[in-house]
């Protein structure tokens, strides 16, 4: 099958891309598009396949981030590798958080949803702010230092990255496939009907929600340990969510691939206007203005929308078939 | 006991303002399902204005504001026209979200581009006049900003209520097919209910801009308090989100000055939460199908 | 969801083109200037500045330093007969954007050398980039205990003393006093920052082992926007002295909540915010600012080093009047002038060369004579400033101060 054809041969360009001798530049913009490649796609869990558009993505983010800290507050690391080690743990803090907030805030439909996940965000930057004792308050807390070589110093990011990466997107690919995908998109479709018919609606909403947000929360750990140092603002940062909302948006959500190609336009497009443009204040206008236009022309995304006009070209060559139930999600 | 009183004081005055801001962003929820979040930015943008017409033409920000408030109006409109009504309807409460975000970032650019990032503020004569009553500072402009948003909210409530455009706003917050069958236009209703919106952000904006020192990028720290008054209001109540700022900027003062300013910036999301915990609709919200 | 559609190829072969596009539009566009080795090569500078963001203000007054001395150092023949190029981009006042700003310009542009970002918060990652690719990291504007504690031997701070002990001079001069003149209590307003509450600390801690009683102590939040709760308290406790640890809006929120509560103490030193020329009477009113002391390192009228040529190419520049003159583009032209020294002494100019010649001795600069310890913390000490007659002088220690200090602080003027 074509599908898992896909998945391995991109999977295996990622592999080998840093043995090509990389410049670091490139290597660090990499990285940073895997961060957002894989948040991307653990949002589009909640908010693609389940439908609930969360913007409170980045506090869990920021938990992550500040979970990693604190276990390594004051330590030395020898090998360099043992943060890493500890990214499931940072991912079950994460999931546990979320948890609860799950619980409380899908009683609720999309719209007020959003407006909770957004102030649970701002919640979680005030404590970051006010708890000195776990998180050095705006103090900043600082991380050990790798020891990695400055030749190859992106690349144990990069690896666990790429991992990350291929546990959501194969979350997301398991997940279509399984009753837990049936159960989401029944949610998104209409969750009245769906818990009329016994679908077990809360279940599995907070189910996405807590994978979801604990991906995030290791993709913030990572990020923590490549700063080597945390300041409450930065780690907790709305504009995040938005991010990763708009990357998975313009991809296509509900989608598998839609998310990845997102963060790759939108995260290079971003470094690139901040490094070229930055110098004058137009850079924010200029991305305010693709965010629109995008928006406006290309609602469903680019993958679905360019699925639908493929289709529509070649079902106006051949005598349609029978009607199909709508492709793009 | 004095610090308690004196942080009530403080919270009733500045719950005006606030009061005047969630109403226009309940206003917009209401009749067009749309959580505005460029309602802070339209504040902002109403603040700088305001700053403007004082330092360019020593127009006072108070009498400002007719001139600030019809020029948002307009404004209001037009992202309305130009941004919300191409949206499909299926696709509208989604993607509205992030449109009013993208909005917001977009004046937020226009304004640092336009007046620079540095902090302003409006500083009038009486910028730090202050009455002693019975021991208790109040100071001016807290007092003046405090009436005006009445004042403000009066009309609101006049225009709701006693004219024709109110009854169709009003119809379409509560039933919106009911309202089109019965002849009000949804469009027509929608863009002219966003310009309000608008409106209401530029006279909160002139407030706003006395009180505080602002920049462009003021607006993400005012919407996330307004997104919990409103929900705490009931989302499409007016008089809900008036009650709801007002408690909630009594709770965050006494906070302040009862336990330590730290604490205080918190009252807000954990009303949030009680509320939603306790009665998610708000205080004054419905319970309607498929909603909260 | 069609997952098993043919026509998905168009994911991840998009995925896949976008990252290839990038990487050749990247590195097409990189060419290899600064790097060559004629003499009369340009030498590239690059140094990742906030031009948007919160720290756009000062971020643009440090450009505005580091082209000064670049045209200036140009006009006398560069350095070592090269000319200097500066390279600034905008980092958006984003750590993880500053990151991958110096990446760029170490790796991509390769650029000579790097000058700092503004803001200790940028400071920190940018100061791990220059040190994996062994640059030296002269930086005007990162001062807070979490820069030293790096321990980065490559790392410089281009002020006379630490941030964390520019209140130190207030405490030298205050417990200087006469013992009649001296305060007996002390109230502390501090911002919860870095840079803010540590100064105060400081001070509290000198002030309370000289027997000057704390009435009262409140650190806040940095959203804090109403300031009269807690001055509300201050003005209760009715110290002598008020030390307020505070950036640029705390100090003049808490100002104007003072003036509205009619309480005025007799000595108050803000660490930041009332050090702004323009900006601090502008917004608390002119007739509030006198008596208020804070900390400074250049002042307009200094005779340091390259001080007076410094205030007039500024002025012929960007126009005002020294008064207007923000100290962050001082610091930053300070870093240039560094460079500059270094070149004049070894006639290298070279980051090892750079790093170790610069923690020998002491360096000549507008802010004054620099030397650093090991960790790149300097060893000197701030001037105690004063607001009088609605301008700005330098008050103790006496070496530098244009007029005595003045004391009990007037009443507020309204």
């Amino acid at each position: 099958m074509k599908s898992l054809v896909r998945g391995p041969v991109f999977f295996g360009l990622l592999i080998v891309l840093p043995l090509f001798g990389l410049q670091h530049w490139v290597l660090n913009m990499l990285v940073f598009v895997l961060m957002f490649a894989v948040m991307s796609s653990a949002w589009n869990l909640v908010g693609g396949l389940a439908g609930y558009p969360s913007l409170g993505h980045a506090a869990f983010f920021g938990i992550g981030a500040y979970a990693l800290g604190s276990l390594f507050k004051g330590q030395t690391v020898s090998s360099g590798y043992e943060p890493f080690l500890w990214l499931p743990v940072v991912g079950l803090i994460g999931a546990l958080i979320g948890w609860p907030i799950a619980v409380i805030s899908m009683r609720t439909r999309a719209d007020v949803f959003a407006i909770v996940t957004i102030t649970f965000l701002f919640v979680v930057q005030t404590l970051a702010f006010n708890l000195h004792g776990i998180t050095g308050g705006a103090q900043g807390l600082a991380l050990p230092i790798p020891p990695f070589p400055a030749a190859t110093f992106e690349q144990p990011y990069y690896y666990v990255l790429v991992l990350l990466l291929s546990v959501a997107m194969g979350l997301t690919f398991g997940a279509a496939r399984s009753k837990v995908g049936l159960a989401l998109s029944a949610v998104r479709a209409d969750e009245d009907k769906a818990r009329g018919i016994g679908v077990p609606t809360t279940g599995v909403k907070v189910l996405a929600f807590s994978v979801s947000v604990g991906l995030t929360a290791m993709v913030g750990g990572v990020w923590a340990y490549y700063q080597s140092f945390i300041y409450p603002q930065f780690a907790v940062d709305p504009l995040i969510t938005i991010a990763i909302v708009l990357m998975t948006f313009l991809g296509g959500r509900a989608t598998l691939w839609g998310p990845i190609l997102g963060a790759g336009i939108l995260e290079t497009g971003q470094q690139y206007l901040a490094y070229e443009l930055g110098g004058s204040q137009f850079y924010l206008i200029a991305y305010a203005m693709i965010f629109l236009l995008i928006m406006l022309f290309l609602p469903r995304g680019i993958l679905p929308t360019l699925v639908e006009r493929l289709r529509r070209r070649r079902s106006s060559a051949a005598p349609a078939p029978a009607p199909r139930m709508e492709t793009a999600a | 006991m004095h610090a308690l009183i004196q942080g009530v004081i403080l919270g009733i005055l500045t719950g005006g303002v606030y009061a005047l801001m969630a109403s226009g962003q309940t206003l917009i929820f209401g009749i067009m399902k749309v959580i505005n979040l460029a309602q802070g930015a339209m504040v902002i943008l109403g603040a700088y204005l305001a700053y403007q017409l004082f330092t360019s033409f020593g127009i006072d920000p108070f009498l400002a504001i007719p001139i600030t408030t019809v020029v948002m109006f307009w404004l209001g409109v037009a992202v309305q026209v130009v941004f919300l009504r191409p949206l499909r309807s299926e696709d509208r409460s989604e993607l509205s979200l992030l449109i009013t975000f993208a909005v917001a970032l977009l004046l937020e650019g226009i304004m640092s581009v336009t007046w620079n990032t540095t902090h302003r503020s409006i500083n009038t004569s009486y910028a730090n006049g202050s009455w002693t009553v019975l021991g208790y500072q109040i100071t001016l402009v807290r007092l003046w900003a405090f009436v005006l948003s009445l004042g403000a909210l009066g009309l609101l409530f006049l225009l709701l209520n006693r004219t024709k455009f109110g009854r169709a706003v009003r119809a379409t917050v509560q039933n919106p097919d009911s309202a089109r069958l019965l002849g009000v236009e949804a469009q027509r209703v929608s863009a002219l209910g966003f310009g309000l919106g608008a409106a209401t952000a530029a006279a909160a904006g002139s407030v706003y801009g006395l009180l505080y020192p602002f920049n462009s990028g003021s607006h993400y720290d005012l919407i996330s308090r307004l997104l919990s008054i409103v929900v705490l209001g009931g989302i499409g109540s007016v008089g809900g989100a008036m009650i709801a700022a007002v408690i909630v900027s009594t709770s965050s003062a006494i906070v302040a000055s009862t336990v330590s300013p730290a604490w205080s910036e918190m009252t807000f999301f954990v009303i949030l939460i009680l509320v939603l915990l306790i009665r998610p609709q708000g205080l004054f919200g419905t319970v309607g199908r498929g909603s909260i | 969801m069609r997952f098993r559609n043919r026509l998905w190829h168009a994911g991840p072969a998009g995925a896949v083109l976008v990252l290839a596009a990038a990487l050749a539009a990247c590195s097409s566009s990189s060419d290899n200037s600064g790097s060559s080795t004629g003499s009369k090569a340009p030498l590239v500078i690059g140094a990742s500045v906030s031009l948007t963001g919160d720290f756009a203000d000062s971020g643009k007054a440090v450009k505005a330093g580091y082209d000064l001395w670049a045209s200036m150092v140009n006009a006398k023949g560069g350095i070592l007969g090269r000319q200097v190029q500066m390279k600034i981009v905008d980092d958006t006042s984003s750590p993880t954007q500053v990151v991958t700003n110096y990446q760029n310009l170490i790796n991509r542009d390769k650029v000579a050398l790097v000058f700092g970002p503004f803001s200790s918060l940028l400071t920190v990652p940018a100061s791990q980039v220059a040190k994996r690719y062994g640059y030296a990291f002269l930086e005007p504007a990162g001062g807070g205990p979490a820069v030293f504690d790096q321990k980065l031997n490559n790392l410089f701070f281009v002020q006379p003393a630490p941030v964390v002990k520019s209140g130190d001079v207030f405490a030298d001069w205050l417990l200087s006093l006469p013992a009649a003149s001296r305060p007996k209590t002390a109230a502390y307003a501090e911002l919860d920052d870095p840079f803010a509450s540590p100064i105060a600390e400081s001070i509290r801690a000198r002030f309370e082992a000289a027997g000057i009683r704390t009435v009262y102590k409140e650190v806040y939040p940095a959203e804090t926007q109403d300031f009269s709760p807690i001055m509300t308290k201050v003005a209760a406790a009715k110290p002598d002295v008020l030390i307020s640890g505070t950036q640029s809006e705390d100090a003049y929120g808490q100002v104007k909540s003072l003036v509205q509560l009619k309480f005025s103490p007799q000595f108050m030193f803000m660490s930041n915010g009332a050090n702004s020329p323009v900006e601090f009477p502008d917004k608390v009113g002119p007739g509030n600012v006198n008596g208020i002391m804070s900390a400074g390192d250049w002042f307009p009228g200094s005779t340091a080093t390259g001080s007076a040529e410094f205030s007039a190419a500024y002025i012929k520049a960007n126009g005002g009047s020294a008064d207007t003159i923000d100290n962050s583009s001082a610091e930053a032209y300070a870093t240039g002038q560094l460079v500059e020294a270094v070149a004049k002494q070894t006639g290298k100019i070279d980051n090892a060369t750079i790093i170790a010649t610069l923690h020998k001795g002491t360096w000549p600069t507008l802010l004054g004579d620099l030397s650093w310890d090991a960790n790149g913390s300097p060893n000197g000490s701030f001037h105690l400033i004063q607001w009088q007659g609605g301008k700005l002088v330098p008050v103790f220690p006496a070496g530098v101060a244009k007029a005595s200090p003045l004391f009990p602080k007037p009443g507020w003027g309204g």
